[in-house]
């Protein structure tokens, strides 16, 4: 038995050997600061040699997309060398956030389904039950689709897209920026960006009509810059990109029917960001998001980004993030956590979105020390 | 943490919120049920669980602040009774 946590954390990890598997079981919450414990772990296994790694979620109470990125990350570090990752007895909540991110074949066969009317942890700390999850999923898209007001299928198609571009920024090592770019009507446009730098990018892409992300969406094969000041190709598009400050882009295709759609594209502001695992994590990410247009069909056509639905999935993921920094630095449960976020905002007025928003920056600023609830 | 279902409903039809802008609020906020489920709770068809009933308060709440409102839907754990 090997644990590993942080003081004061209600977040906690158990390894239990049982060759040919080894199982780590999870309670708590993994979040913005619990999750770099959780992949250190995984990592340090899968680099011992244990390549079937089973995941118990069992006693999880709470996660958001670092926590998924860190199981993302080592599920791309175990394909190449024949491993697998399953997980276990996951909570409605995360088989959800799994079913959104397309990684629900993870989900080992036979876990209990908590919405199948199995008691799982989610009973305890207040979550619903009456529902069999994938159901559940694929009413929230409908309801998605029908609130956003936009054609049924594409909205959701893109909140996917955006979600997957998210846990690759978070995953991706040197990652500072991503973007799926998608060809619609026979051109290529930009569906999801995680920042403006790399939304320059793309846009500089099309208007000299060259680059990485295009060669990427029409020959069907990744390129990528190491340096963007040694790169030779593209003379148009890459001095503008040395002037948005980019050093290095990687640029993976996104195949259907084995056709190329689209390109996940990652940049980074200094050279030679991205190696050989960085490569194979966003190999990972393509096969997700193209996976998401298999399933729409892709009858990719042209229509308004719903910027609403981007800014509703960025405030959920911001105060999930807040949600486990208050659990990590209080430890206290998912519920609790929320619930003093909730009064904080009604304390100060200040909407919870912005709460929350302002507690992971705080983190990022002052490390794991400090007031929360002020 | 058995509140009057009525309550949650009647600050909707104060806001003249529908219910879809309510779901799309409250899921906004990190809700995990589905329209029709929260639907069901205003209407006393569902109960929510406390945890779930204070998001939607939260969501109806948020919508009285930017009208200019404070926060008059009361929250379960709330000490000064709101």
């Amino acid at each position: 038995m090997n644990r590993v946590g942080q003081e004061g954390v209600s977040f906690d990890v158990s390894v239990l050997f049982s060759p040919p598997v080894v199982v780590v079981s999870v309670w708590g919450g993994v979040g913005l600061l619990t999750a770099p414990s959780l992949g250190a772990l995984l990592g340090d296994l899968i680099d011992r040699g244990h390549i079937d790694v089973v995941v118990d979620l069992v006693e999880l109470e709470f996660m958001d997309a670092s926590g998924l990125g860190v199981i993302a990350s080592a599920t791309a570090r175990l394909r190449p060398v024949g491993g697998v990752l399953s997980i276990r007895s996951p909570s409605v909540m995360v088989r959800r956030l799994l079913e959104i991110a397309d990684m629900s074949e993870l989900i080992a066969v036979g876990s209990p389904d908590p919405g199948a009317g199995v008691l799982g942890p989610e009973q305890r700390s207040g979550d619903r039950s009456e529902s069999v999850a994938s159901v559940a999923s694929g009413s929230m898209a409908v309801d998605l689709a029908r609130v956003a007001a936009l054609p049924a299928g594409n909205d959701v198609v893109d909140a996917a897209l955006r979600l997957v571009t998210a846990l690759a920024r978070a995953t991706v090592g040197g990652a500072d920026g991503v973007s799926v770019s998608l060809r619609r009507h026979g051109q290529v446009t930009t569906v999801a960006a995680s920042d403006e730098t790399i939304a320059q990018m793309d846009r500089d892409q099309y208007a000299t009509g060259e680059g990485p992300c295009l060669a990427a969406a029409s020959e069907g094969h990744w390129f990528h810059i190491e340096s963007l000041a040694e790169e030779t190709r593209w003379p148009q598009f890459v001095p503008r990109a040395l002037e948005d400050g980019i050093g290095s882009i990687l640029s993976t295709p996104l195949m259907v029917s084995a056709r190329p759609v689209g390109a996940l594209n990652i940049y980074s502001n200094t050279e030679r960001a991205f190696g050989p695992p960085d490569q194979e994590l966003a190999a990972l990410f393509a096969t997700q998001a193209s996976g998401i247009l298999a399933d729409a069909g892709v009858d990719i056509a042209t229509e308004e980004v719903a910027k609403r639905l981007q800014d509703a999935l960025q405030a959920r993921e911001t105060i999930a993030q807040a949600q486990g920094v208050v659990m990590a630095r209080q430890g206290v449960t998912a519920e609790v956590a929320y619930a003093a976020l909730r009064q904080s905002s009604k304390r100060t007025g200040v909407p919870v979105r912005h709460r929350a928003a302002e507690i992971v920056a705080s983190t990022a600023r002052e490390g794991l020390i400090g007031e929360v609830t002020a | 943490m058995t509140e009057p279902a009525g309550e949650l409903e009647q600050a909707r039809l104060d806001l003249e919120l529908s219910h879809g802008e309510l779901w799309f609020r409250y899921f906004e906020l990190g809700g995990m049920s589905t329209a029709l489920e929260v639907e069901a709770y205003l209407y006393g068809a569902l109960r929510p669980t406390g945890h779930d009933r204070d998001m939607v308060a939260t969501a109806l709440n948020e919508r009285f602040s930017e009208l200019g409102g404070d926060h008059p839907v009361p929250y379960s754990d709330d000490e000064d009774g709101a």
